[in-house]
């Protein structure tokens, strides 16, 4: 949806800013010297060649990795080709996100080890079943616009369960999917099964119904698998995620300053590099960064800091007009319980008012660890509302209404006038599942925590019959994929069954 | 207890890395035994640290100083230190498994070893199973320690687990686990000695290991 639409210095919609123009700056040329100067990590040595070809110097190189010291005009000649809009659409091509300045998309999270089973309330590990039933979730929230897996399918392969969760994922939702990758076996695997499913590399081509997640390791850190994944998405016309997830404190400095500037180095180093293997290469940089809890030593995803670290990045990307990669509707709750709706709407509702791009991770408790159906959908709902505070109020003569107040008059009513009768249901948001009835009816109603609803809702929509997403054929010719994996990868599995 | 101990103690709380060696070498210049500095002052003084970090009260970057501080003053009294240990707590070879470069985790547990009185030896990050078995052959560790952030880089702690059998090494040291996916089921089940479901944790399996034997 469109949220920041500029009249002159009228802002249409509320909007919420973290860094100054100037700060912004600030902070990107201290980026550009840490480049320079410090230099990154290059773990891959293709990776090392491109960007030496392209004028990036190469020091102290070891058996395994060599500091590759990028200098600032390559950052200028990278950013002249960036695209400032990327576009993902779903198989099913109404689900489309077009990804640039102040638009906002809400998805899950990625690869779980554990989920919140949605009928026992249990914390286990998670199974394709669950990630399907995720993926279905997903397909039945309106505010849901993209989708990642909330789970690792663990009752498969281990060596080649990405394959297997994008299978599932697939049967679950038509929506577009940020998926992940083992390696970059696993990413032509994928990229196979999407040609099966979107009909072909030319339709895919036409709109690629996913993005690929790539985490370079912080501080400045860019290992073999993550730069083979960010060249093979340059030649094969597959747009990704670059998303450092530096920890302040821990993996940056603790200062957000610090961790802005080292986390934008570590993305540009992206961007650098594949400008130079594909000029026009579509990359979404991102996006989740946060601060160590210095009891628990945990990644803390409910943090103030957290909310506020994506906000801040959002600023710069908006100034370096780069598609980004938001952080959103997480908690460090164990259930979803008070913790887990608090947090989860102070960063849905910082994250929508500043106009993230692709704002992930609804859906995630416990640190990143545990996904929960349950605050899927009590998010959907926190989101729909952000959306409304996000239309703002438009100030027109017909919206102020003069001569409906002059016909009133004081002392009159509204209730049944043809302004208010035409008008409410746009003006005024309606809860789905938030209560408001008086105490009564809601006692006579069952009395039931809000909990409980969202509970009854997730229910709801996994026993919903729909129709099946994929035909028995494509199904199969899917699942061969995952099966020739298999067996090509069958020695690595160990003896021992290690999940469930 | 004598002022120069309590003092140790209470620099170890506080951080002091360069006052507890000052305040170590002095007590030693005063005459008192290794022992008892080691005793009465550093161990006071960590165990104090561990209360408090339980109580919420000391946080993990003021947990650390206090480790380096401890490190810093055993040192000195290491080599008048009696016993085949010489006052160490054991030796433990810690690493990220091959395929894994996330190493933040492994890095804390191996710092709050040090902080226990452990002897560590770090063999980095993605580091193959024969690194491992080089590790244990050349440095003799009682404990082999090792971490996976990734469900696939788990397998590496089987393979490397098998790695230390087929090298005939496996009951000369024990194996402790740890990492975000990993779980004690696991660590069963691959036929690890011990989990730590945390890098604090971590320490007290390490501790825990050396007194079971």
């Amino acid at each position: 949806m469109m949220v920041n639409r500029h009249n002159y210095d009228v802002n249409a919609t509320p909007t919420f800013r973290v860094l100054s123009e100037d700060q912004i700056e600030a902070i990107y040329y201290a980026s550009l010297r840490v480049l320079y100067e410090t230099g990154v990590r290059v773990y891959d040595s293709e990776g090392v060649d491109v960007a030496q070809s392209g004028g990036a110097i190469v020091e102290d190189t070891t058996e395994k990795s060599s500091l590759v010291k990028v200098p600032h005009y390559m950052v200028d000649k990278a950013r002249a080709t960036v695209p400032s809009k990327v576009v993902v659409i779903g198989p099913d091509r109404k689900h489309r996100m077009e990804l640039y300045k102040n638009q906002i998309y809400y998805g899950g999270g990625s690869d779980t080890p554990y989920t919140i089973d949605p009928y026992t309330g249990e914390r286990r590990r998670s199974t394709y079943n669950d990630v399907k039933n995720c993926a279905r979730i997903a397909q039945a929230l309106p505010n849901y616009d993209f989708h990642m897996s909330l789970g690792i399918t663990q009752d498969t392969a281990v060596g080649t369960y990405d394959r297997w969760q994008y299978l599932a994922m697939l049967e679950g939702t038509s929506k577009p999917i940020n998926i992940t990758a083992v390696d970059i076996e696993g990413v032509r695997d994928q990229l196979e099964m999407a040609y099966i499913r979107v009909g072909g590399k030319e339709e895919w081509r036409k709109g690629p119904i996913f993005t690929l997640y790539i985490e370079p390791v912080s501080p400045l850190s860019h290992s073999q698998e993550v730069i083979q994944k960010l060249l093979f998405c340059c030649d094969n016309h597959i747009p990704f995620v670059y998303t450092p997830c530096p920890l302040a404190g821990a993996t940056a400095p603790t200062t957000l300053a610090g961790l802005l500037v080292q986390a934008l180095a570590e993305s540009l180093f992206g961007i650098v590099l594949s400008q130079l293997r594909n000029p026009g290469a579509q990359i979404i940089i991102g996006g989740l960064m946060s601060n160590m809890d210095m009891l628990s030593t945990i990644y803390s995803y409910g943090s103030p800091e957290m909310a506020l670290l994506s906000a801040a990045y959002t600023d710069i990307t908006k100034w370096l007009r780069v598609p980004e990669y938001e952080t959103a509707g997480c908690s460090d709750a164990k259930l979803f319980d008070e913790q887990a709706a608090m947090e989860g709407a102070i960063n849905i509702a910082t994250s929508g008012l500043i106009g993230g791009n692709m704002i992930h991770d609804v859906g995630y408790l416990d640190s990143g660890l545990t996904s929960c159906p349950e605050l899927m959908v009590a998010s959907d709902e926190m989101i729909d509302m952000v959306k409304r505070i996000l239309q703002g109020i438009p100030v027109t003569p017909e919206a102020m209404a003069l001569d409906v107040m002059e016909q009133v008059g004081p002392g009159g009513h509204f209730m049944e006038h043809d302004h208010t009768y035409e008008r409410f249901k746009t003006e005024i948001w309606r809860p789905k599942l938030i209560d408001r009835q008086n105490w009564e009816n809601w006692n006579m109603a069952g009395g039931k925590r809000y909990g409980e609803r969202v509970h009854d809702r997730v229910v709801e929509i996994l026993e919903a019959e729909t129709e099946p997403l994929l035909d028995d054929a494509m199904y199969q010719e899917l699942r061969r994929v995952c099966e020739l994996a298999d067996a090509r990868h069958k020695d690595e599995e160990l003896d021992v069954k290690m999940f469930v | 207890m004598s002022q120069i101990l309590e003092q140790i103690a209470t620099g170890i709380i506080g951080g002091d890395i360069q006052g507890v060696e000052k305040l170590v070498q002095k007590a030693l210049d005063e005459g008192q035994e290794a022992e008892t500095i080691l005793q009465n002052g550093l161990i006071v003084g960590m165990a104090e640290v561990g209360k408090r970090f339980k109580a919420a009260q000391m946080f993990i970057p003021e947990v650390l100083r206090a480790a380096k501080s401890m490190h810093g003053g055993q040192e000195l009294l290491r080599p008048l230190l009696a016993g085949d240990k010489a006052g160490r707590a054991g030796k433990i070879v810690i690493g990220t498994v091959q395929g894994d470069l996330h190493d933040i985790g492994k890095n804390l547990v191996g710092m709050l070893c040090e902080g226990a009185g452990f002897e560590v030896v770090d063999l980095g990050f993605d580091a193959p199973p024969d690194k491992f078995t080089e590790a244990i052959k050349t440095h003799q560790p009682d404990i082999v320690a090792m971490s996976a952030l990734l469900t696939t880089t788990m397998r590496a702690m089987g393979y490397t687990l098998k790695a230390i059998e087929e090298a005939g090494l496996r009951d000369k040291v024990k194996v402790m686990v740890g990492g975000a996916p990993v779980d004690a089921e696991f660590a069963e089940r691959i036929g690890a000695d011990g989990y730590g479901h945390n890098a604090v944790s971590g320490a007290e399996v390490a501790r825990n290991l050396i007194e079971a034997g």
